[in-house]
């Protein structure tokens, strides 16, 4: 094991944590209109964020809400969120895609069913937040060929694909029934994959931005300390 | 092309040992593109957050039902067969929706059953699938894997059902309480690191899950249930004969799943049709 052959082991490491340290440039543009802003924030109170799954053609990703989740208990952990897939199980078959309340006056309806109300009391629920939107790939060109042969393999090409991200966020008042506000965040961006042997991905995090914003404004709405 | 041109630099006996790897890989890839596919649909079901209505409901799972299983046979090359089985999830599933929305749930498996506990059950429901459809990537070019199912559900009172000579139980067709259809939907993005096996799995998961709430939400409102419920809350029985073996109704196949289970015939006397009805 020479020099050389360190070096040969090496190079694709380094080009590898190279790329890593890449990431594509994404533009975001967030929105908000929010009201009754909990001032001394919520308390003991919990919240809930639900994604919303009705459309024909895509469903909000659990695993965005989980991400935006995670920002706000994370930016205050005083902040009780409450998974979503556990809560729609829990309120099983209330909050599915067919019976989900679409405005938060119909809450009162499911509110009727003893059962239904209790379990709400007891989880302490302030706010309900729906996220509604999507992520896609947009227009990609170019183009990468890879060969592998005994001891050899490379890639050799180039590839470049947009990303968009749409969500909206509706802020609901458990206890008023009421809107209270919403967010939104647009975010797109171009990620590139140029190919000499080893292909490296320069991402654009464009979901992950989308999450972090949407994830920042409402903090800023729930937490007392932001 | 960059395969054969990598490969021609090695040497003779690397050349056979190569080329053996190839027709090896390439005989996998051939086989590949001609295999089935076969999903057994796994989930776990929460249960209904309901009050349960204060119903002893029977339960029959016609053998169509418990056993179902969807078959798509390959159109093309560049296609595969899917096989579909539904029956064990669909059992599963509906149990926990039964069990959640009425007092009591009793399985009616056999005769034994129905005589022991036949005096207090309300209604006998039995649950048949009329269609499912799937749809993946690959049909239609849309990131979207989708099951849509189309159910119908029969109510009858417990005199409808009765022994026949070989100990298979019959159901009545015209003695049923209602009959009534349920379709559910259910879908499932694509996503990295998934296959298609894992997505038609979760969208059908997520069908089944729509099943019971479609059917939970409209159950009441259904207007031959409502006389049902009408009925039952103001007292008046619908189980006031006692059940006794009669010949020429329409079997009810049973899975023979527990080990006192009859064995369960059909009968050949029974119309294409009158068979559909019940099973």
């Amino acid at each position: 094991m020479g020099g050389a052959m360190r070096l040969k082991i090496l190079r694709p490491v380094g080009i590898i944590l190279t790329a890593l340290l890449f990431e594509g440039c994404v533009n975001a543009t967030v929105d908000e209109m929010t009201y009754n802003e909990p001032v001394a924030g919520i308390g003991e109170s919990s919240v809930v964020i639900l994604g919303r799954r009705h459309a024909p053609d895509y469903d909000t990703e659990f695993d965005f809400i989980e991400c935006i989740g995670d920002h706000i208990h994370s930016g205050d952990p005083s902040i009780d969120v409450i998974n979503e897939i556990a809560f729609i199980n829990q309120f099983y078959p209330w909050f599915e895609p067919r019976t989900a309340p679409l405005q938060p006056q119909t809450i009162d309806q499911l509110l009727e069913l003893p059962i239904v109300a209790n379990q709400f009391a007891e989880m302490k629920l302030e706010y309900m937040i729906w996220i509604d939107g999507k992520t896609v790939d947009t227009d990609s060109v170019g183009s990468m060929s890879c060969g592998i042969g005994p001891g050899v393999a490379g890639c050799f090409g180039f590839g470049t694909w947009g990303t968009e991200s749409e969500y909206e966020a509706t802020i609901w008042d458990f206890t008023d029934k009421v809107e209270v506000g919403k967010v939104s965040a647009v975010t797109s961006g171009q990620s590139y994959m140029p190919a000499v042997i080893v292909p490296i991905p320069i991402i654009a995090p464009v979901q992950g931005t989308a999450c972090d914003s949407l994830g920042d404004q409402l903090l800023e709405y729930l937490s007392a300390h932001h | 092309m960059g395969v054969a041109s990598l490969v021609s630099t090695t040497s003779g006996l690397e050349h056979v040992r190569i080329g053996r790897w190839l027709l090896l890989l390439c005989l996998t890839l051939l086989g590949t593109g001609c295999a089935s596919k076969q999903v057994v649909v796994e989930g776990n079901f929460p249960t209904p957050l309901l009050d349960p209505l204060p119903i002893t409901l029977g339960v029959i799972y016609p053998q169509a039902f418990a056993e179902h299983e969807f078959f798509d046979e390959a159109k093309g090359r560049t296609e595969t067969d899917w096989l579909v089985k539904t029956g064990e999830a669909q059992v599963t599933f509906w149990d926990k929706v039964f069990t959640g929305m009425f007092d009591e749930v009793v399985h009616i498996r056999d005769w034994e059953t129905v005589l022991a506990h036949g005096a207090d059950i309300d209604g006998v429901i039995i649950p048949a699938i009329s269609d499912l459809q799937y749809t993946i990537p690959t049909h239609t070019n849309v990131k979207i894997y989708e099951i849509w199912m189309r159910y119908e559900f029969r109510l009858v009172d417990i005199s409808a059902i009765h022994q026949q000579d070989d100990g298979a139980l019959t159901v009545n067709p015209d003695e049923r309480l209602a009959a009534w259809p349920v379709t559910a939907y259910g879908k499932t993005p694509t996503a990295f690191l998934q296959t298609d096996e894992e997505a038609v799995n979760l969208a059908a998961v997520v069908a089944l899950r729509d099943a019971g709430a479609h059917f939970i939400t409209t159950f009441g409102a259904t207007p031959d249930i409502a006389v049902w419920l009408d009925n039952i809350a103001n007292g008046i029985s619908q189980n006031d004969t006692i059940p006794t073996p009669e010949s020429g109704d329409v079997p009810v196949p049973v899975p023979p799943k527990e080990a006192d289970a009859p064995e369960v015939k059909e009968n050949p006397t029974a119309t294409a049709a009158q068979t559909d009805s019940v099973s």
